[in-house]
């Protein structure tokens, strides 16, 4: 009887040894390193030597806007206070806030994850589809294995693409940054006006780390909905296709059927937890947090046991 | 007999109402190359399917030594190989990649031991190119070498011989027979080749419509079966005379501008002296077994096999 780890490795060594696997991860890593040039070229262009002058600019306008513009509502005063104290902030500890540092790539790297999930969707819609296609599947489920382990160790294994892809997003990011702007902003800390109108520091990593778990969980969606698909249409185009559509259409279509109180219990609507963050609004007044973690706890379950069900209890015949 | 291999007992499929295979029921005992044959849609391929797993059956069982596919399917795929058509491969490894990828779900297969199948094969001087290079014939070993890795009690051959070359069928019928002979290994093939069916098996169901029809050991038909001897000759009333007044009319056929007579081999020379000594003038006198293939339409009502 076969043991899942190694029917994991076998699953890897499907992914890994196919030429295709290494242009998406060579694709991946000359995305970040274009997007960090650019970063540093631009910041090359428009140096920042009077930064300090600037600031003083900029406080002094923001003050005369709180001053003098009555249309502001609550949000936006707060913002302009906040800004104008983190500037003076600046200007006592003389920190150059349009200086890049290190932080910056990794944190703009994470604008990448819809890649790494593009790409990783690709995999998964192959993985069961292509057995398929290849022929493959007769000899993959005639051996000591059930189809249940089959199918997890495929899963498993395809989650363990996206995590490479991650971690290569990251740690290419981060060697960018500190090739560029060197390694000494590693303990660059994250400055922010806490509740009580106080300036603090803030770990930096914490935060990118949080913007990369936001991006996981609807990778995590996208990703396991492709390899549902996959199971059931026994077809690797019509779930990269269904997947990418879902993902480029589905934000502007619940935006649209926003006004109905339905579109609530739709994928789209609860994949993006940023919503919550605060400076944002959920998409109808009534999602909490919880809901959308439900709803979203609800959708992945059910990705699950569906393609479980298609993948294990249908012949194969022909 | 010996213990059997594969026992199925009651085998059914039906899919939307229409049974595909009806209550199949038989025993293949080791060491034993036994045959499926049947018209197209008989349900060979559906019963083969059944026994390793990949089509569920409505009803009935089949237990591989002694375990059953349906509740205990890993244990009993540890002792099951199999070639399913064509054997695809993953076509972006090498030969030995795959044999590994196939050799690591299995429990104790060692290095030497994947040498020693690809040696036995004659697949060493290219096992380590990529399958997409390799012929067809190639692939077939690569297919029984990825089946026999675990030393399987049981063979499944689902179509082994579609699309090889002559060549390639005896090569693959070559390694069956030494497997069979060497390991002890049970062969179930399904073949739409009546006559590679004959050379291969010792024994072949026949089914027709789901239903099993008979089972025959072919050794023994090949022994049972009486020979017709075919005569050609110049002047076909007169032989037929002649013959009458020595063998039953009865056995006795005209086809065409040839004589069919039904008796033992040994007649020949004795047909042949009677014929000269009459002054007919004989053209050719040969005799024929009857094929697998007779027998076979016999059974089945004459429906062609394809």
């Amino acid at each position: 009887m076969s043991s899942l780890s190694k029917l994991i490795r076998n699953e890897n060594m499907k992914i890994y040894r196919r030429p295709r696997t290494w242009i998406m991860i060579a694709f991946l890593l000359l995305t970040v390193a274009l997007l960090s040039g650019l970063m540093n070229w631009e910041s090359y262009r428009n140096p920042s030597t009077d930064w300090e002058q600037g600031l003083i600019q900029v406080n002094s306008s923001m003050q005369q806007e709180l001053q003098n513009n009555q249309e502001l509502n609550g949000d936006q005063k707060k913002q302009l206070t906040e800004q104008i104290k983190l500037n003076e902030y600046y200007l006592e500890q003389g920190i150059n806030p349009r200086e890049l540092s290190l932080w910056d790539y990794v944190n703009n790297s994470s604008s990448l994850i819809i890649l790494v999930t593009i790409l990783t969707v690709i995999i998964a819609a192959d993985m069961i589809a292509a057995e398929f296609s290849w022929g493959t599947i007769k000899l993959l489920l005639i051996g000591p294995a059930s189809r249940t382990k089959i199918m997890v160790s495929k899963y498993i294994a395809t989650m363990g693409f996206a995590l490479l892809l991650l971690l290569l997003c990251f740690g290419s990011a981060f060697a960018a940054g500190g090739i560029l702007e060197g390694f000494d902003g590693l303990s660059q800390p994250l400055l922010s006006v806490n509740a009580d109108g106080i300036v603090q520091e803030s770990s930096m990593i914490v935060d990118v780390l949080q913007k990369y778990g936001f991006a996981v969980i609807s990778l995590i969606m996208y990703v396991t909905m492709a390899f549902m698909i996959s199971s059931a249409f026994r077809s690797s185009s019509m779930a990269i296709a269904f997947s990418l559509l879902f993902m480029l259409v589905g934000n502007t279509v619940t935006m649209l059927l926003s006004s109905y109180s339905w579109v609530k219990y739709l994928l789209f609507a609860n994949i993006d937890l940023t919503r919550y963050l605060e400076g944002s609004s959920p998409l109808r007044p009534e999602m909490t947090l919880s809901f959308s973690i439900l709803m979203l706890a609800i959708y992945y379950l059910a990705f699950q046991f569906i393609a479980w069900l298609l993948f294990t209890k249908r012949d194969v015949a022909g | 007999m010996t213990e059997a291999v594969l026992q199925l007992r009651n085998v059914t499929k039906k899919i939307g109402g229409r049974t595909i295979v009806d209550n199949l029921t038989f025993d293949i005992p080791a060491g034993e190359v036994f045959g499926f044959l049947g018209p197209n849609g008989a349900g060979k391929t559906t019963t083969i399917r059944m026994i390793v797993g990949l089509i569920s059956m409505t009803k009935g069982e089949a237990l591989i030594k002694g375990v059953s596919v349906r509740n205990y399917f890993e244990l009993a795929m540890t002792h099951v190989g199999a070639i399913v058509e064509n054997p695809e491969m993953y076509k972006f490894l090498t030969g030995y990649q795959n044999l590994a990828l196939f050799a690591r779900r299995h429990n104790g297969i060692t290095k030497e031991r994947i040498n020693e199948v690809v040696t036995m094969l004659g697949l060493q001087n290219r096992i380590h190119e990529k399958v997409k290079r390799y012929s067809l014939g190639m692939r077939q070993r690569l297919g029984v070498a990825q089946a026999i890795l675990h030393r399987p009690s049981l063979l499944i051959l689902d179509e082994p011989t579609n699309g090889l070359d002559p060549a390639g069928i005896r090569e693959l019928r070559d390694y069956l027979r030494k497997l069979t002979k060497e390991e002890g290994i049970s062969v179930i093939v399904s073949s739409h080749l009546l006559s590679e069916m004959e050379l291969m098996c010792d024994r072949v169901a026949i089914i027709q419509g789901g239903k099993l029809m008979d089972i025959r050991s072919l050794q023994e038909t090949r022994d049972a079966a009486q020979t017709k001897i075919i005569i050609e000759v110049d002047d076909i009333p007169a032989a037929e005379q002649l013959l009458a007044s020595v063998f039953d009319t009865a056995r006795m056929n005209v086809i065409g501008d040839q004589l069919e007579l039904t008796a033992d081999k040994e007649a020949i020379p004795h047909i042949t002296k009677l014929l000269v000594n009459a002054e007919i003038e004989v053209l050719g006198i040969h005799a024929v077994q009857k094929s697998l293939e007779d027998q076979f339409l016999e059974i089945t009502g004459g429906e062609m096999i394809v």
